[in-house]
């Protein structure tokens, strides 16, 4: 029969008990083993302490030696030197590699390797592009980053005169844009990542000649038969500020002026003779004299002069949009029916002149494309 | 009533030595050194191709996952015009690279700083590549430098081609599309290499031999190869 007393007492020795054994049970955390192992990493607590000796590191417990090791390390890779110890105040965190020790008392892991690349910037893309018809130029810059640094782009002509700058971010993108041809040097300056110099080149490329060449200054020779189109780049004399030139082009008389355009990207003046050789109506390379200027968005052709008794015409390529052919179209007639346009306008970035007579051996081709190129 | 207390008290005898041996048996994790550096090289390899690529000095000093490119024109058969070409061509001239893994910094840095023609003593014609080399372990693994040696060059480089008008910019030789597609096109040959240690300095010197008709070298630090060219 379970009376009152038997559960007094029995709750009584249970209490005993269980403050026996609490009193066995060490409080908190204990002092851990060293475990024998390698490639691995541990805790130790209670009050372990490492100590390089001359050829061996010793892992002591008190006065204990609990383990060796070949070397100790700390955590930030530096080897002890020969007598100095290491003791953590609450715990003890090692790494063994090949034994090799690394300690470190906040419990972040050591790093094995020396750093040998010193700057370590993130890495930013530079991609340039630049519209269709070369008037406004972009620099993206394209990169993983959290925050944004500022970017100064600086653009400077042959001369070293600053004619554009513009300010940006990174990540992000700079635009600007120039106002003639030529070469420039363009500085990227976004402290610290980017300091660099690169090359724009906008032009307008002259290419498939027929009977043509080009000169940037002065030509009075007698090039026929090879030559019977002299086509003179005005550009650089327009940058360098004249407000006209005079440009010869004939042997002994013939003097064309020519004033500066009000906006030119690049300015060119055709100077045509329609006689291919032998005798011809003087003065030479003057039967067909046109203006050929590119703005920043369109090609005006105008006309300056004709002369002579053989008929001419003078064609360009015209082109409506940029998946169309272009389309050869004759705008200028001489002593000859046809359409008679003084100036003539082609909204494309590219075009082709014909000049063409009753001596065929003196029609002449040329060809003009604006390009702007990055280096 | 007593059995059950007795039995209560053994219960907790047990569970007190159970948790006095689980608290104080020895505890630790491993941590593979091998491991996490052959993961750090693997992984390096497996990117190796689509690092940014970078022509100018600078960037190329300051930045990190890197490769340092020289362009170069080459000349190559196209098949589908059946005419000569020349195209441009990235060649990989230095690498910055680093990957940290859990307890391991794994740094390579490699720049050619050199290349010329050279005779052995034997007589045979070499390109002798000088290969700026740290690294940032000190027992550096073992190294081994392959030539890539292209059993017909014309072909090596109409291949190339190919992949400069699929993709409209320059491939690099021995880097694009990956280190190793061309496996079928080149033979990899063992070639003489040197390492010199320089005691002032950590940057160590890489010499190796290679025949003068390869494009490219390999520097292996397995898993990690690299392939380095003479800029022209």
């Amino acid at each position: 029969m379970i009376t009152i007393r038997d559960v007094l007492i029995f709750a009584g020795l249970a209490i005993l008990a269980a403050a026996v054994i609490a009193s066995l049970f060490p409080a908190g955390e204990g002092v851990t083993a060293v475990p024998a192992c390698s490639d691995c990493a541990f805790k130790l607590t209670g009050g372990y302490w490492i100590q390089q000796c001359g050829n061996y590191a010793a892992l002591y417990l008190g006065t204990r030696e609990a383990a060796r090791y070949g070397w100790a390390y700390r955590a930030d890779g530096r080897p002890l030197r020969i007598g100095e110890s290491v003791a953590c105040d609450t715990a003890m965190y090692l790494w063994v590699f090949g034994g090799v020790a690394y300690v470190s008392c906040d419990g972040s892991p050591p790093r094995v390797g020396r750093d040998v690349l010193g700057q370590k910037l993130p890495f930013v893309d530079v991609r340039f592009s630049s519209d269709l018809k070369c008037t406004t130029y972009t620099i993206e810059f394209v990169a993983d980053l959290t925050e944004s640094y500022a970017a100064t782009v600086e653009v400077y002509n042959e001369e070293g005169r600053l004619v554009a700058s513009a300010t940006g971010t990174i990540p992000g993108s700079v635009s600007f844009s120039i106002p003639t041809a030529g070469v420039y040097r363009v500085h990227i300056y976004a402290p610290p990542l980017l300091d660099e110099w690169h090359t724009l080149t906008a032009q307008v490329r002259i290419s498939d000649l027929i009977k043509a060449q080009v000169f940037t200054s002065n030509n009075t020779q007698d090039l026929r038969p090879s030559t019977t189109l002299k086509i003179f780049d005005l550009t650089s004399y327009w940058k360098r500020g004249y407000r006209s030139v005079t440009v010869r082009v004939s042997p002994f008389w013939g003097d064309l002026h020519v004033a500066r355009p009000a906006d030119a990207f690049a300015d060119f003046l055709l100077a045509w003779e329609e006689a291919s050789s032998g005798w011809y109506d003087p003065p030479l390379y003057w039967k067909e004299v046109w203006r050929l200027t590119f703005t920043q968005t369109n090609i005006v052709l105008t006309r300056v002069y004709s002369w002579g008794w053989r008929w001419h015409e003078v064609y360009v390529d015209y082109r409506y949009s940029i998946n169309q052919p272009g389309v050869k179209t004759l705008i200028w007639t001489w002593n000859k029916q046809g359409p008679r346009h003084n100036s003539y306008t082609v909204h494309w970035i590219s075009t082709t002149v014909w000049i063409e007579s009753l001596d065929s051996a003196a029609n002449a081709r040329a060809s003009f494309l604006k390009e702007c190129l990055w280096s | 009533m007593w059995s059950l207390a007795y039995g209560l008290i053994a219960l907790a005898v047990v569970a007190f030595v159970v948790l006095y041996a689980a608290a104080h048996a020895p505890n630790f994790t491993t941590a593979n050194l091998a491991d996490q550096l052959y993961g750090a090289k693997k992984w390096l390899a497996s990117s190796l191709s689509s690092l940014p690529k970078v022509d100018s000095k600078p960037r190329f000093r300051t930045s990190v996952n890197v490769v340092r490119v020289a362009e170069a024109d080459a000349a190559a058969y196209d098949y589908g015009t059946g005419q000569w070409t020349t195209f441009p061509v990235h060649l990989p001239v230095g690498y910055r690279l680093e990957r940290v893994g859990e307890n391991v910094v794994y740094q390579i840095y490699l720049n050619v700083t050199r290349c010329r023609n050279a005779t052995l003593q034997g007589g045979a014609a070499v390109t002798l590549y000088e290969v700026e080399l740290r690294h940032s372990l000190d027992p550096l693994p073992w190294l081994e430098v392959y030539a890539a040696v292209p059993h017909n060059l014309t072909q090596y480089y109409s291949w190339l081609y190919g992949y400069y008008r699929a993709w409209g910019r320059p491939p690099a030789a021995g880097l694009d599309p990956a280190v190793g597609a061309d496996a079928g096109l080149v033979e990899l040959v063992k070639v003489e290499w040197a390492l010199v240690y320089n005691a002032a300095g950590g940057t160590a010197k890489l010499y190796a031999a290679a025949p003068p008709t390869a494009p490219y070298i390999l520097v292996a630090d397995y898993p990690l190869t690299i392939p380095l060219a003479c800029p022209r």
